[in-house]
């Protein structure tokens, strides 16, 4: 008789799944279509169009919404003028994972996209699905964090050891070469972070005033690592600067009450809208800037030479130079940013007047 | 103790026929099919670069055994983990035992150098299953020897054995001989990039499983652990067996699915598998899993394990925002929990009534 429990259940719970699939789907689509390219997922053949599948590390990060927003700018302007229809399908996971970033790989290939962009959580974990979707005739291109050892045709990113460098070099010069030093770090498992912390360690080893308190892990969201600051302040009362080697406390506002730059002096990486007041009150001094809009911007052009003019850049490693942004370019970069498609810039930023030497963001060429 | 009936080797005949579309395992069979036959037909489809044919985006050989792999690292678990769940336990921990098994493995190979292939695979699954089961055996002794909760010594012991994995493995995520992931890879004889190890070994250990719980004196004496635990007393089962033997075999699924995962994906990190535990929690319940004990299959949590991957591969197969993924599967759990437990509900007002009437009659 028991066993006669929940006979239709799985039938029922079946029926209301498709309801809250169906109800997901009134969202937004999935596929970033250009022009008339509407058709993807319906029964797109290939024809003449260009799929690229996008997979970020997580996408809630919202460096990794400004890529996705440079690629599909990208895709839609390669659309309109080559008469190539250029597709952006967005499969970053919602949290960083490299076995479901290397499932999301051979989705995308099982599904028969032309090409693939992909910034890699876990290099060994998405080398081997990266390499099956070249093999299978898939053009695999890497951003942001890199899988060296893999097949991609090429890389566009900053040197990450040299930007954990700039980072600790910025810090030393607002220290004057002297001072107890953190390092915020961010996820310990992301091997580009770690070549961060390692360049900051290298710079930092330049300067014999200057010691490293500790290296300071936390999860990659802007409450987490904001606490981890508060926290590690409360525990090390020496501490006079702080290198972070990503932006992430930043990306709330908490920090700008609880920092004291007459105490502190802080130097980052990224530079987003919401962390421009941090310069503006003179709390982080300088924001170093991955032009994180051109992940996809120049992923998805570089991509397309490559599939439709068969092109490939000189170089498979193009990197990417941080941007220097202070109170004297803040105007220029909040400029850049609205150009970018961010919509949260704030006016008093964009009515500030140009500084004497703009900041160096335009795009390399694919062929670079 | 009513789920071994359940459980029981089927009777032949009519009754079989009844037993078999009354099973739970039926309803989710029919709701796996349902989805497959939707996605089919929604899928759309693309050209094959290599046949240069038109192929359904979903129903084609790439994406099926894709989708069967992604499930088996989860279902693998699950399968551990239903028998922990049957008892009237969880476990929290084999998503860090996953972590933690996959971790030391890659580093006793990278100690041990270079092997052949087979010495290689051999050390491979030995360690992760040692380290699986060590973990696991731990767990049951400190819920059975403390005489704590299973939720929270494996909350503390999730916690403890990612902090290994770290500490061990210095953050740093270690690639594992290539060797390894040519087993976990093997074609098989398929060819055309599929890899039908990982579904095998899921296939093969759900077997196992099922034959366990419904075959073995030892598995039937799970059953009677979580369906009534004073009558298992009374009947003087070793208790503190049972529930040691429970969590070993969760740590033990954990590793081999360390084993597959790691080999086949090519490297492990102490951040693997973070958040898989409620997944495979979650496959186990939807699979008809009770967590209030005496009542599971290995196969439900098969199944359940599938379907979830499923709901995940049909919202990108289907283009839905894929932001709602979250959301579909807990709307999926809780539902699947409710109905089971009004049924539940159900079942036991049928029973007094019919006890009512007998006693009426009489």
């Amino acid at each position: 008789m028991i066993a006669r429990r929940g006979r239709w259940s799985s039938v029922v719970l079946s029926a209301l799944c498709f309801a809250a699939l169906a109800c997901s789907g009134g969202g937004e689509s999935k596929t970033a279509a250009t022009g008339d390219s509407a058709k993807a997922g319906a029964g797109g053949a290939a024809g003449k169009a260009i799929k690229i599948a996008m997979i970020a590390k997580s996408s809630d990060n919202p460096v990794f919404l400004a890529a996705r927003t440079g690629a599909e700018a990208a895709a839609k302007e390669l659309s309109a003028k080559s008469g190539t229809t250029v597709e952006v399908e967005w499969l970053t996971p919602a949290k960083e994972d490299g076995e479901v970033q290397a499932q999301r790989v051979r989705q995308a290939m099982n599904e028969g996209v032309d090409a693939i962009l992909i910034s890699c959580s876990d290099a060994g974990k998405v080398t081997g699905a990266i390499n099956d979707a070249v093999d299978r005739g898939v053009t695999v291109m890497t951003f942001d964090s890199d899988a060296p050892q893999s097949k991609r045709f090429a890389f566009y990113g900053v040197d990450d050891a040299k930007a954990g460098q700039q980072t600790m070099a910025e810090l030393a010069k607002l220290l004057n070469g002297k001072g107890n030093v953190a390092i915020l770090a961010g996820n310990q498992n992301a091997p580009n972070l770690q070549k961060r912390v390692q360049g900051a360690k290298t710079e930092a080893a330049k300067y014999p005033g200057i010691k490293i308190v500790g290296v300071f892990n936390h999860i990659e969201t802007p409450q987490d690592a904001s606490a981890e600051v508060i926290r590690v302040n409360n525990a090390y009362p020496e501490i006079t600067g702080w290198a972070f080697i990503g932006g992430w406390p930043l990306f709330a506002t908490s920090l700008l009450s609880e920092l004291n730059p007459a105490k502190q002096k802080v130097a980052s990486v990224d530079a987003i809208p919401v962390e421009l007041p941090y310069i503006e009150k003179g709390v982080v001094p300088v924001l170093l800037a991955q032009s994180v809009y051109l992940w996809g911007d120049v992923g998805v052009r570089t991509i397309f030479d490559k599939i439709h003019d068969n092109k490939s850049p000189a170089n498979a490693v193009m990197p990417m130079e941080l941007v220097r942004v202070s109170k004297e370019n803040l105007g220029d970069w909040a400029r850049q940013l609205k150009s970018w498609g961010f919509t949260d810039v704030d006016p008093k930023y964009l009515a500030l007047p140009a500084a004497s030497g703009a900041p160096a963001t335009a795009a390399p060429a694919a062929g670079q | 103790m009513a789920e071994l009936t359940q459980e029981r080797s089927a009777p032949r005949g009519p009754g079989f026929v009844r037993r078999l579309v009354a099973s739970q395992e039926t309803g989710l069979v029919i709701v796996v099919t349902l989805l497959t036959i939707t996605l089919i037909a929604l899928a759309g489809s693309h050209l094959d670069r290599r046949t240069g044919l038109e192929v359904n985006n979903f129903w084609n050989p790439n994406t099926l055994v894709q989708t069967l792999t992604d499930a088996s690292f989860f279902a693998i678990m699950a399968i551990g983990a239903t028998m922990v769940i049957i008892s009237g336990g969880i476990d929290l921990s084999v998503g860090s035992i996953y972590a933690l098994a996959g971790v030391t493995m890659a580093l006793v190979l990278r100690a041990m150098g270079p092997m052949g292939p087979g010495a290689t695979a051999v050390v491979g699954i030995v360690v992760c299953v040692g380290i699986g089961l060590l973990c696991g055996l731990i767990n049951g002794i400190l819920v059975v020897g403390l005489r704590v909760h299973p939720f929270i010594i494996t909350l503390g012991s999730m916690w403890v054995l990612r902090g290994i994995a770290f500490v061990i493995s210095k953050a740093e995520s270690i690639l594992v001989p290539p060797s390894l992931t040519d087993v976990a890879k093997a074609p098989l004889g398929l060819g055309g990039g599929l890899y039908p190890v990982p579904m095998l070994v899921m296939i093969v250990l759900t077997i196992i499983g099922a034959i366990y719980l419904t075959r073995t004196v030892m598995g039937r004496h799970i059953f009677a652990f979580g369906g009534n635990l004073e009558a298992s007393r009374f009947a003087g089962l070793s208790l503190g067996l049972i529930q040691i033997g429970v969590f070993a075999v969760s740590g033990l699924t954990a590793g081999i699915s360390a084993f597959l995962g790691a080999s086949f994906y090519g490297s492990a990190s102490s951040g693997d598998a973070q958040g898989y535990e409620l997944y495979v929690i979650a496959s186990a319940v939807v699979g008809g899993a009770s967590l209030i004990g005496g009542k599971g299959s290995a196969v439900g949590a098969m199944l359940g394990a599938l379907l979830i991957v499923l709901i995940r591969q049909s919202i990108r197969t289907l283009h839905f925002d894929q932001n709602y993924e979250w959301i579909v599967i807990g709307c999926a759990i809780i539902i699947a929990v409710v109905i089971d437990q009004w049924s539940t509900r159900m079942a036991a007002r049928r029973l007094t009534k019919a006890a009512e009437s007998a006693r009426a009659a009489a």
